[in-house]
Protein backbone atom coordinates (compact mmCIF):
# COMPACT_ATOMS: atom_id res chain seq x y z
CA UNK A 1 0.00 0.00 0.00
CA UNK A 2 1.41 3.40 -0.92
CA UNK A 3 0.10 6.74 0.21
CA UNK A 4 1.49 9.94 -1.28
CA UNK A 5 2.58 11.90 1.78
CA UNK A 6 0.30 14.74 2.78
CA UNK A 7 -2.00 14.44 -0.22
CA UNK A 8 -5.51 14.20 1.09
CA UNK A 9 -7.77 12.44 -1.38
CA UNK A 10 -4.93 11.17 -3.55
CA UNK A 11 -5.36 7.74 -5.15
CA UNK A 12 -3.82 4.89 -3.18
CA UNK A 13 -3.18 1.27 -4.00
CA UNK A 14 -4.95 -1.20 -1.77
CA UNK A 15 -6.47 -4.63 -1.92
CA UNK A 16 -9.02 -3.79 0.78
CA UNK A 17 -12.45 -5.37 0.56
CA UNK A 18 -15.05 -2.67 1.16
CA UNK A 19 -18.73 -3.46 1.58
CA UNK A 20 -21.33 -0.69 1.31
CA UNK A 21 -24.72 -1.60 2.74
CA UNK A 22 -27.30 0.49 0.94
CA UNK A 23 -27.54 2.20 -2.43
CA UNK A 24 -29.35 5.40 -1.63
CA UNK A 25 -27.59 8.69 -2.22
CA UNK A 26 -25.00 8.03 0.50
CA UNK A 27 -24.11 4.52 -0.66
CA UNK A 28 -23.84 5.46 -4.34
CA UNK A 29 -21.90 8.67 -3.68
CA UNK A 30 -19.31 7.02 -1.44
CA UNK A 31 -18.96 4.14 -3.93
CA UNK A 32 -18.19 6.59 -6.73
CA UNK A 33 -15.61 8.41 -4.64
CA UNK A 34 -13.91 5.26 -3.38
CA UNK A 35 -13.83 3.74 -6.87
CA UNK A 36 -12.05 6.85 -8.09
CA UNK A 37 -9.66 7.30 -5.19
CA UNK A 38 -8.67 3.71 -4.42
CA UNK A 39 -6.65 1.63 -6.83
CA UNK A 40 -7.24 -2.10 -6.52
CA UNK A 41 -9.90 -2.09 -3.82
CA UNK A 42 -12.76 -4.54 -4.06
CA UNK A 43 -15.97 -2.55 -3.59
CA UNK A 44 -19.31 -4.28 -3.11
CA UNK A 45 -22.69 -2.59 -2.83
CA UNK A 46 -25.41 -4.67 -1.19
CA UNK A 47 -28.92 -3.47 -2.00
CA UNK A 48 -31.74 -4.93 -4.04
CA UNK A 49 -33.24 -1.64 -5.18
CA UNK A 50 -32.92 -1.04 -8.92
CA UNK A 51 -34.85 2.21 -8.91
CA UNK A 52 -33.16 5.25 -7.45
CA UNK A 53 -35.67 7.69 -6.06
CA UNK A 54 -34.85 11.36 -5.67
CA UNK A 55 -36.58 11.53 -2.31
CA UNK A 56 -36.09 15.27 -1.74
CA UNK A 57 -38.53 15.70 -4.63
CA UNK A 58 -41.34 13.75 -2.98
CA UNK A 59 -42.82 16.88 -1.37
CA UNK A 60 -42.97 18.54 -4.79
CA UNK A 61 -44.75 15.52 -6.29
CA UNK A 62 -47.08 15.20 -3.30
CA UNK A 63 -48.17 18.83 -3.56
CA UNK A 64 -48.73 18.90 -7.31
CA UNK A 65 -45.62 20.86 -8.29
CA UNK A 66 -43.65 18.15 -10.09
CA UNK A 67 -44.64 15.15 -12.22
CA UNK A 68 -43.46 11.90 -10.70
CA UNK A 69 -40.97 11.05 -13.44
CA UNK A 70 -38.65 13.75 -12.11
CA UNK A 71 -37.93 11.70 -9.00
CA UNK A 72 -37.26 8.34 -10.64
CA UNK A 73 -33.81 7.28 -11.82
CA UNK A 74 -31.95 3.99 -12.04
CA UNK A 75 -29.20 2.85 -9.70
CA UNK A 76 -27.37 1.16 -12.56
CA UNK A 77 -26.92 4.57 -14.21
CA UNK A 78 -25.34 6.04 -11.10
CA UNK A 79 -23.03 3.31 -9.86
CA UNK A 80 -19.34 3.36 -10.79
CA UNK A 81 -17.87 0.76 -13.12
CA UNK A 82 -15.82 -2.06 -11.68
CA UNK A 83 -17.74 -2.61 -8.47
CA UNK A 84 -19.79 -5.63 -7.50
CA UNK A 85 -23.49 -5.05 -7.00
CA UNK A 86 -25.17 -7.72 -4.86
CA UNK A 87 -28.90 -7.33 -5.50
CA UNK A 88 -29.96 -8.54 -2.08
CA UNK A 89 -30.58 -6.84 1.25
CA UNK A 90 -28.36 -7.08 4.29
CA UNK A 91 -30.29 -9.16 6.83
CA UNK A 92 -27.58 -9.38 9.46
CA UNK A 93 -24.45 -7.51 10.42
CA UNK A 94 -21.72 -9.56 12.10
CA UNK A 95 -19.03 -6.98 12.83
CA UNK A 96 -17.13 -9.29 15.17
CA UNK A 97 -16.51 -11.56 12.19
CA UNK A 98 -16.23 -8.67 9.69
CA UNK A 99 -19.11 -10.01 7.62
CA UNK A 100 -22.63 -9.22 6.51
CA UNK A 101 -25.28 -11.82 5.73
CA UNK A 102 -27.84 -11.14 3.02
CA UNK A 103 -31.48 -12.14 3.05
CA UNK A 104 -30.65 -15.10 0.81
CA UNK A 105 -28.16 -16.32 3.42
CA UNK A 106 -25.08 -15.28 1.49
CA UNK A 107 -22.19 -14.29 3.75
CA UNK A 108 -19.95 -11.47 2.50
CA UNK A 109 -16.71 -10.72 4.29
CA UNK A 110 -15.13 -7.28 4.41
CA UNK A 111 -12.14 -5.38 5.67
CA UNK A 112 -14.11 -2.16 5.87
CA UNK A 113 -17.84 -1.60 6.07
CA UNK A 114 -19.91 1.48 5.29
CA UNK A 115 -23.44 1.35 6.64
CA UNK A 116 -25.81 3.48 4.54
CA UNK A 117 -29.06 1.58 4.85
CA UNK A 118 -31.32 4.54 5.50
CA UNK A 119 -34.26 4.39 7.90
CA UNK A 120 -37.17 2.09 8.49
CA UNK A 121 -40.58 3.80 8.25
CA UNK A 122 -42.40 2.25 11.17
CA UNK A 123 -46.03 2.63 10.11
CA UNK A 124 -46.80 -0.42 12.24
CA UNK A 125 -46.68 1.83 15.31
CA UNK A 126 -49.86 3.49 14.03
CA UNK A 127 -52.75 1.13 14.61
CA UNK A 128 -54.95 0.66 11.55
CA UNK A 129 -52.50 2.32 9.17
CA UNK A 130 -52.28 0.80 5.70
CA UNK A 131 -49.66 2.22 3.35
CA UNK A 132 -51.51 0.71 0.39
CA UNK A 133 -54.53 2.86 1.25
CA UNK A 134 -52.65 6.15 0.84
CA UNK A 135 -54.57 8.33 -1.58
CA UNK A 136 -57.98 7.01 -0.53
CA UNK A 137 -60.37 8.40 2.10
CA UNK A 138 -58.19 11.47 2.61
CA UNK A 139 -55.25 9.38 3.82
CA UNK A 140 -51.86 10.74 2.76
CA UNK A 141 -48.18 10.30 3.54
CA UNK A 142 -45.32 11.73 1.54
CA UNK A 143 -42.60 9.41 2.82
CA UNK A 144 -42.89 5.80 1.66
CA UNK A 145 -42.49 5.97 -2.12
CA UNK A 146 -42.95 7.97 -5.28
CA UNK A 147 -46.31 6.20 -5.73
CA UNK A 148 -47.37 7.40 -2.27
CA UNK A 149 -46.34 10.93 -3.21
CA UNK A 150 -48.54 10.74 -6.32
CA UNK A 151 -51.41 9.33 -4.26
CA UNK A 152 -50.92 12.06 -1.68
CA UNK A 153 -51.32 14.73 -4.36
CA UNK A 154 -54.45 12.97 -5.66
CA UNK A 155 -55.99 13.13 -2.19
CA UNK A 156 -54.82 16.71 -1.61
CA UNK A 157 -56.24 17.79 -4.95
CA UNK A 158 -59.63 16.27 -4.08
CA UNK A 159 -59.58 17.80 -0.60
CA UNK A 160 -58.72 21.31 -1.71
CA UNK A 161 -61.75 21.49 -4.00
CA UNK A 162 -64.19 21.12 -1.11
CA UNK A 163 -62.05 22.00 1.90
CA UNK A 164 -62.77 20.58 5.31
CA UNK A 165 -60.80 19.45 8.30
CA UNK A 166 -57.12 18.59 7.76
CA UNK A 167 -54.98 16.90 10.35
CA UNK A 168 -51.19 17.06 9.92
CA UNK A 169 -48.88 15.01 12.13
CA UNK A 170 -45.31 14.75 13.40
CA UNK A 171 -43.94 11.78 15.39
CA UNK A 172 -41.59 11.92 18.35
CA UNK A 173 -38.73 9.98 16.76
CA UNK A 174 -35.91 11.39 14.63
CA UNK A 175 -37.17 11.58 11.05
CA UNK A 176 -35.60 12.05 7.67
CA UNK A 177 -36.24 15.39 6.02
CA UNK A 178 -37.74 16.95 9.13
CA UNK A 179 -38.96 19.81 6.97
CA UNK A 180 -41.27 17.59 4.88
CA UNK A 181 -44.20 17.58 7.35
CA UNK A 182 -43.98 21.37 7.55
CA UNK A 183 -43.64 21.89 3.80
CA UNK A 184 -46.63 19.65 3.20
CA UNK A 185 -48.64 21.73 5.66
CA UNK A 186 -47.57 25.04 4.10
CA UNK A 187 -48.41 23.74 0.63
CA UNK A 188 -51.76 22.36 1.73
CA UNK A 189 -52.70 25.78 3.10
CA UNK A 190 -51.55 27.38 -0.16
CA UNK A 191 -53.52 24.91 -2.28
CA UNK A 192 -56.65 25.60 -0.20
CA UNK A 193 -56.07 29.33 -0.60
CA UNK A 194 -55.66 28.97 -4.38
CA UNK A 195 -58.86 26.93 -4.58
CA UNK A 196 -60.77 29.46 -2.46
CA UNK A 197 -61.61 26.90 0.21
CA UNK A 198 -59.18 27.98 2.94
CA UNK A 199 -61.74 30.06 4.81
CA UNK A 200 -64.07 27.09 5.08
CA UNK A 201 -61.28 24.73 6.13
CA UNK A 202 -59.61 23.90 9.39
CA UNK A 203 -55.95 22.83 9.40
CA UNK A 204 -54.34 21.54 12.58
CA UNK A 205 -50.80 20.27 13.13
CA UNK A 206 -50.28 17.67 15.85
CA UNK A 207 -46.69 17.40 17.00
CA UNK A 208 -45.71 14.56 19.30
CA UNK A 209 -42.98 16.89 20.55
CA UNK A 210 -42.98 20.28 22.21
CA UNK A 211 -41.82 21.90 18.96
CA UNK A 212 -42.43 21.54 15.23
CA UNK A 213 -38.78 21.94 14.20
CA UNK A 214 -35.62 21.39 16.20
CA UNK A 215 -33.94 24.70 15.32
CA UNK A 216 -35.50 27.33 17.63
CA UNK A 217 -35.40 30.27 15.19
CA UNK A 218 -37.03 28.21 12.44
CA UNK A 219 -39.54 26.74 14.87
CA UNK A 220 -40.57 30.24 15.93
CA UNK A 221 -40.83 31.47 12.34
CA UNK A 222 -42.99 28.51 11.29
CA UNK A 223 -45.28 28.91 14.30
CA UNK A 224 -45.66 32.64 13.61
CA UNK A 225 -46.56 31.95 9.96
CA UNK A 226 -49.05 29.28 10.93
CA UNK A 227 -50.63 31.54 13.53
CA UNK A 228 -51.19 34.09 10.76
CA UNK A 229 -52.69 31.36 8.56
CA UNK A 230 -54.96 30.06 11.34
CA UNK A 231 -53.19 26.70 11.47
CA UNK A 232 -53.82 25.32 14.93
CA UNK A 233 -50.78 23.65 16.52
CA UNK A 234 -51.23 20.99 19.17
CA UNK A 235 -48.05 19.98 20.98
CA UNK A 236 -47.35 16.65 22.67
CA UNK A 237 -50.07 14.98 20.66
CA UNK A 238 -48.90 11.72 19.07
CA UNK A 239 -50.76 9.88 16.33
CA UNK A 240 -51.19 6.27 17.45
CA UNK A 241 -54.10 5.06 15.37
CA UNK A 242 -56.16 5.74 12.31
CA UNK A 243 -59.52 4.38 11.22
CA UNK A 244 -59.18 4.86 7.50
CA UNK A 245 -62.77 4.07 6.53
CA UNK A 246 -64.26 6.28 9.25
CA UNK A 247 -61.64 9.03 8.73
CA UNK A 248 -60.89 9.14 12.44
CA UNK A 249 -57.48 9.54 14.06
CA UNK A 250 -56.46 8.55 17.57
CA UNK A 251 -53.91 10.74 19.27
CA UNK A 252 -52.34 10.33 22.67
CA UNK A 253 -50.94 12.88 25.12
CA UNK A 254 -47.84 12.26 27.26
CA UNK A 255 -50.04 11.38 30.25
CA UNK A 256 -51.70 8.64 28.20
CA UNK A 257 -54.97 10.39 27.47
CA UNK A 258 -56.40 9.22 24.13
CA UNK A 259 -58.22 11.72 21.94
CA UNK A 260 -60.18 10.88 18.81
CA UNK A 261 -60.32 13.39 15.98
CA UNK A 262 -62.42 13.19 12.84
CA UNK A 263 -60.80 14.48 9.68
CA UNK A 264 -61.37 14.88 5.97
CA UNK A 265 -57.65 14.84 5.16
CA UNK A 266 -54.75 13.47 7.18
CA UNK A 267 -51.01 13.53 6.58
CA UNK A 268 -49.34 10.66 8.40
CA UNK A 269 -45.65 10.96 9.22
CA UNK A 270 -44.51 7.58 10.52
CA UNK A 271 -42.18 7.06 13.47
CA UNK A 272 -38.77 6.14 12.10
CA UNK A 273 -36.02 3.88 13.37
CA UNK A 274 -33.06 1.89 12.10
CA UNK A 275 -33.84 -1.11 9.91
CA UNK A 276 -33.96 -4.39 11.86
CA UNK A 277 -30.61 -5.56 10.47
CA UNK A 278 -28.89 -2.62 12.14
CA UNK A 279 -31.16 -2.30 15.16
CA UNK A 280 -30.67 -5.93 16.13
CA UNK A 281 -26.92 -5.92 15.52
CA UNK A 282 -23.97 -4.99 17.74
CA UNK A 283 -23.54 -1.90 15.55
CA UNK A 284 -26.52 -0.11 17.13
CA UNK A 285 -26.23 2.27 20.05
CA UNK A 286 -26.49 0.16 23.21
CA UNK A 287 -27.48 3.03 25.49
CA UNK A 288 -28.41 6.70 25.38
CA UNK A 289 -30.88 8.68 23.27
CA UNK A 290 -30.25 6.74 20.07
CA UNK A 291 -30.52 3.23 21.52
CA UNK A 292 -34.32 3.04 21.34
CA UNK A 293 -34.30 3.57 17.59
CA UNK A 294 -31.36 1.22 17.09
CA UNK A 295 -29.42 3.93 15.25
CA UNK A 296 -25.81 3.31 14.23
CA UNK A 297 -23.32 4.14 16.97
CA UNK A 298 -20.89 6.46 15.22
CA UNK A 299 -18.67 9.23 16.46
CA UNK A 300 -20.54 12.39 15.49
CA UNK A 301 -17.43 14.06 14.05
CA UNK A 302 -15.56 11.30 12.20
CA UNK A 303 -18.70 9.20 11.53
CA UNK A 304 -16.56 6.18 12.37
CA UNK A 305 -18.17 3.49 14.50
CA UNK A 306 -17.30 4.02 18.16
CA UNK A 307 -16.57 0.34 18.85
CA UNK A 308 -15.75 -1.15 15.44
CA UNK A 309 -13.02 1.03 13.92
CA UNK A 310 -13.33 -0.50 10.45
CA UNK A 311 -16.99 0.55 10.20
CA UNK A 312 -18.31 3.95 9.11
CA UNK A 313 -21.85 5.28 8.88
CA UNK A 314 -23.40 7.57 6.29
CA UNK A 315 -26.74 9.22 5.87
CA UNK A 316 -29.99 8.69 7.71
CA UNK A 317 -28.89 5.61 9.65
CA UNK A 318 -26.40 7.50 11.80
CA UNK A 319 -27.24 7.98 15.45
CA UNK A 320 -26.28 11.63 15.45
CA UNK A 321 -28.30 14.76 16.23
CA UNK A 322 -30.47 16.27 13.48
CA UNK A 323 -29.42 16.01 9.85
CA UNK A 324 -31.19 13.19 8.05
CA UNK A 325 -31.15 14.91 4.67
CA UNK A 326 -29.45 14.77 1.27
CA UNK A 327 -27.53 17.90 2.28
CA UNK A 328 -25.99 16.00 5.18
CA UNK A 329 -24.92 13.31 2.74
CA UNK A 330 -23.47 15.94 0.39
CA UNK A 331 -21.22 17.32 3.12
CA UNK A 332 -20.35 14.08 4.91
CA UNK A 333 -19.59 11.70 2.03
CA UNK A 334 -16.30 13.38 1.03
CA UNK A 335 -15.29 13.39 4.69
CA UNK A 336 -16.07 9.74 5.30
CA UNK A 337 -14.32 8.84 2.06
CA UNK A 338 -11.18 10.60 3.24
CA UNK A 339 -11.49 9.19 6.77
CA UNK A 340 -11.75 5.67 5.37
CA UNK A 341 -8.73 6.28 3.16
CA UNK A 342 -6.88 7.55 6.24
CA UNK A 343 -7.76 4.38 8.14
CA UNK A 344 -6.77 2.16 5.22
CA UNK A 345 -3.45 4.01 5.16
CA UNK A 346 -2.95 3.42 8.88
CA UNK A 347 -3.73 6.97 9.96
CA UNK A 348 -6.37 8.38 12.23
CA UNK A 349 -9.39 9.98 10.47
CA UNK A 350 -8.52 13.53 9.50
CA UNK A 351 -11.96 14.93 8.65
CA UNK A 352 -14.39 16.20 11.28
CA UNK A 353 -18.06 16.63 10.37
CA UNK A 354 -19.98 19.49 11.99
CA UNK A 355 -23.44 18.05 11.36
CA UNK A 356 -24.22 20.33 8.43
CA UNK A 357 -27.67 19.93 7.02
CA UNK A 358 -30.01 21.97 4.92
CA UNK A 359 -33.73 22.31 4.33
CA UNK A 360 -35.33 24.36 1.59
CA UNK A 361 -38.47 25.15 3.55
CA UNK A 362 -41.29 25.69 1.07
CA UNK A 363 -43.64 28.34 2.42
CA UNK A 364 -46.06 28.46 -0.51
CA UNK A 365 -45.93 27.76 -4.21
CA UNK A 366 -43.17 30.03 -5.49
CA UNK A 367 -41.41 30.93 -2.23
CA UNK A 368 -39.14 29.19 0.26
CA UNK A 369 -36.42 29.71 2.85
CA UNK A 370 -33.03 28.04 2.43
CA UNK A 371 -32.12 26.94 5.93
CA UNK A 372 -28.71 25.47 6.73
CA UNK A 373 -27.66 24.44 10.22
CA UNK A 374 -25.32 22.18 12.17
CA UNK A 375 -25.48 19.62 14.99
CA UNK A 376 -26.11 22.36 17.54
CA UNK A 377 -28.94 23.97 15.58
CA UNK A 378 -26.76 26.95 14.75
CA UNK A 379 -27.66 28.52 11.40
CA UNK A 380 -24.71 28.12 9.00
CA UNK A 381 -25.51 29.78 5.66
CA UNK A 382 -23.10 28.77 2.89
CA UNK A 383 -23.18 32.32 1.58
CA UNK A 384 -22.98 34.60 4.64
CA UNK A 385 -24.57 37.59 2.90
CA UNK A 386 -27.79 35.64 2.35
CA UNK A 387 -30.23 35.78 5.26
CA UNK A 388 -31.50 32.22 5.91
CA UNK A 389 -34.69 33.60 7.49
CA UNK A 390 -35.62 35.53 4.37
CA UNK A 391 -38.53 34.28 2.28
CA UNK A 392 -37.15 34.03 -1.20
CA UNK A 393 -38.00 33.23 -4.79
CA UNK A 394 -34.37 32.17 -5.26
CA UNK A 395 -34.71 29.53 -2.51
CA UNK A 396 -37.81 28.27 -4.33
CA UNK A 397 -35.88 28.03 -7.61
CA UNK A 398 -33.16 26.14 -5.75
CA UNK A 399 -35.71 23.58 -4.63
CA UNK A 400 -37.70 23.57 -7.84
CA UNK A 401 -34.89 23.41 -10.37
CA UNK A 402 -31.33 23.39 -8.98
CA UNK A 403 -31.16 20.86 -6.16
CA UNK A 404 -31.86 17.83 -8.34
CA UNK A 405 -28.81 18.56 -10.54
CA UNK A 406 -26.80 19.14 -7.35
CA UNK A 407 -28.03 15.80 -6.03
CA UNK A 408 -26.92 14.05 -9.22
CA UNK A 409 -23.46 15.60 -8.92
CA UNK A 410 -23.26 14.36 -5.33
CA UNK A 411 -24.35 10.87 -6.36
CA UNK A 412 -21.65 10.79 -9.01
CA UNK A 413 -19.09 11.72 -6.36
CA UNK A 414 -18.10 15.06 -7.82
CA UNK A 415 -19.24 17.51 -5.14
CA UNK B 1 -14.33 27.94 -3.99
CA UNK B 2 -16.57 25.00 -3.11
CA UNK B 3 -19.66 27.02 -4.02
CA UNK B 4 -18.14 27.81 -7.44
CA UNK B 5 -17.37 24.11 -8.01
CA UNK B 6 -20.89 23.22 -6.91
CA UNK B 7 -22.40 25.81 -9.26
CA UNK B 8 -20.35 24.50 -12.18
CA UNK B 9 -21.52 20.97 -11.42
CA UNK B 10 -25.14 22.09 -11.22
CA UNK B 11 -24.78 23.80 -14.60
CA UNK B 12 -23.15 20.66 -16.03
CA UNK B 13 -25.95 18.44 -14.75
CA UNK B 14 -28.56 20.89 -16.07
CA UNK B 15 -26.76 20.71 -19.40
CA UNK B 16 -27.05 16.92 -19.33
CA UNK B 17 -30.76 17.17 -18.50
CA UNK B 18 -31.34 19.47 -21.47
CA UNK B 19 -28.65 17.97 -23.69
CA UNK B 20 -30.62 18.03 -26.98
CA UNK B 21 -31.38 21.74 -26.51
CA UNK B 22 -27.77 22.54 -25.58
CA UNK B 23 -26.31 20.57 -28.49
CA UNK B 24 -28.93 21.94 -30.89
CA UNK B 25 -28.22 25.54 -29.89
CA UNK B 26 -24.46 25.05 -30.18
CA UNK B 27 -24.87 23.40 -33.57
CA UNK B 28 -27.14 26.20 -34.78
CA UNK B 29 -24.59 28.80 -33.69
CA UNK B 30 -21.80 26.94 -35.50
CA UNK B 31 -23.87 26.70 -38.68
CA UNK B 32 -24.69 30.42 -38.53
CA UNK B 33 -21.01 31.26 -38.00
CA UNK B 34 -19.92 29.09 -40.93
CA UNK B 35 -22.63 30.52 -43.19
CA UNK B 36 -21.67 34.05 -42.19
CA UNK B 37 -17.98 33.40 -42.82
CA UNK B 38 -18.56 31.86 -46.26
CA UNK B 39 -20.97 34.40 -47.66
CA UNK B 40 -19.08 37.41 -48.83
CA UNK B 41 -17.36 39.57 -46.28
CA UNK B 42 -19.33 39.46 -43.02
CA UNK B 43 -19.44 42.76 -41.12
CA UNK B 44 -18.50 41.36 -37.73
CA UNK B 45 -17.94 44.71 -36.01
CA UNK B 46 -21.03 46.31 -37.49
CA UNK B 47 -23.07 43.33 -36.31
CA UNK B 48 -22.19 43.77 -32.65
CA UNK B 49 -24.72 46.55 -32.01
CA UNK B 50 -27.78 44.71 -33.39
CA UNK B 51 -26.61 41.54 -31.63
CA UNK B 52 -26.53 43.41 -28.32
CA UNK B 53 -30.00 44.80 -28.97
CA UNK B 54 -31.31 41.28 -29.60
CA UNK B 55 -29.54 40.13 -26.43
CA UNK B 56 -31.20 42.89 -24.40
CA UNK B 57 -34.61 42.02 -25.80
CA UNK B 58 -34.12 38.33 -24.97
CA UNK B 59 -32.92 39.32 -21.48
CA UNK B 60 -36.01 41.45 -20.90
CA UNK B 61 -38.39 38.75 -22.14
CA UNK B 62 -36.66 36.04 -20.10
CA UNK B 63 -36.71 38.28 -17.03
CA UNK B 64 -40.44 38.88 -17.44
CA UNK B 65 -41.54 35.29 -17.99
CA UNK B 66 -39.18 33.29 -15.76
CA UNK B 67 -41.05 33.56 -12.43
CA UNK B 68 -44.20 32.29 -14.17
CA UNK B 69 -42.31 29.47 -15.85
CA UNK B 70 -40.98 28.34 -12.47
CA UNK B 71 -44.43 28.19 -10.87
CA UNK B 72 -43.90 31.41 -9.00
CA UNK B 73 -44.66 35.09 -9.63
CA UNK B 74 -43.14 38.53 -9.19
CA UNK B 75 -45.07 38.77 -5.90
CA UNK B 76 -42.51 36.33 -4.50
CA UNK B 77 -39.50 38.17 -5.93
CA UNK B 78 -38.71 40.53 -3.09
CA UNK B 79 -35.23 39.82 -1.77
CA UNK B 80 -32.17 41.38 -3.44
CA UNK B 81 -30.81 37.88 -4.00
CA UNK B 82 -33.98 37.06 -5.96
CA UNK B 83 -33.60 40.10 -8.23
CA UNK B 84 -29.87 39.47 -8.69
CA UNK B 85 -30.27 35.83 -9.64
CA UNK B 86 -33.23 36.51 -11.89
CA UNK B 87 -31.22 39.17 -13.69
CA UNK B 88 -28.22 36.85 -14.02
CA UNK B 89 -30.41 34.05 -15.35
CA UNK B 90 -32.10 36.36 -17.86
CA UNK B 91 -28.76 37.82 -18.92
CA UNK B 92 -27.45 34.30 -19.62
CA UNK B 93 -30.25 33.73 -22.08
CA UNK B 94 -29.69 37.21 -23.44
CA UNK B 95 -26.05 36.29 -24.09
CA UNK B 96 -27.15 33.19 -26.01
CA UNK B 97 -29.58 35.32 -28.00
CA UNK B 98 -26.83 37.80 -28.80
CA UNK B 99 -24.46 35.02 -29.80
CA UNK B 100 -27.02 33.63 -32.25
CA UNK B 101 -27.92 37.07 -33.58
CA UNK B 102 -24.31 38.12 -34.18
CA UNK B 103 -23.51 35.89 -37.21
CA UNK B 104 -26.99 36.51 -38.60
CA UNK B 105 -26.51 40.26 -38.38
CA UNK B 106 -22.99 39.96 -39.76
CA UNK B 107 -24.35 38.09 -42.78
CA UNK B 108 -27.12 40.62 -43.35
CA UNK B 109 -24.75 43.57 -43.03
CA UNK B 110 -21.97 42.02 -45.13
CA UNK B 111 -19.80 44.28 -47.20
CA UNK B 112 -20.09 44.14 -50.95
Amino acid sequence: MTVPAGKAGASIKTSARIVIAGSGLAGIAVANRLARELDGASITIVDRKEVHNYQPGYTLVATGVWPVDKVIDRNSDLQPRGIEWVKEMVAEFDPDANAVVTDSGRRIGYDYLIVATGVHLDYSQIEGMDVDAIGRNGLTSVYPSSDAAVATWKAMDEFRRKGGKALMTLPATPIKCAGAPLKTTFMLVDRLRQAGTLASSEVSFHSALGVVFSVPKINDKVLADWAAQNVEVVFNSKLVGVDIAARRATLVTPDGQRVEEDYDFIHVVPPMRAPDAVKNSPLAWQEGNFAAGGWLEVDRQTLRHRRYPNVFGLGDINGTPRGKTAATVKKSVPMVTQNLIDVIAGREPSQLFDGYTSCPMILREGSAMLIEFDYDGKLTPSLPMIDPMQESYFAWVMKYRLLKPAYMAVAKGRV
Amino acid sequence: MYEIWLTLNILFELGLMYLPVVVGTAALWLVLMVVAARRGKPAWCKAIKPAIVVGLVVTAITFAITPGLTQSSFANVSYWVDWGNLLLYAASFGAVGAALAWPLAATMCRQA
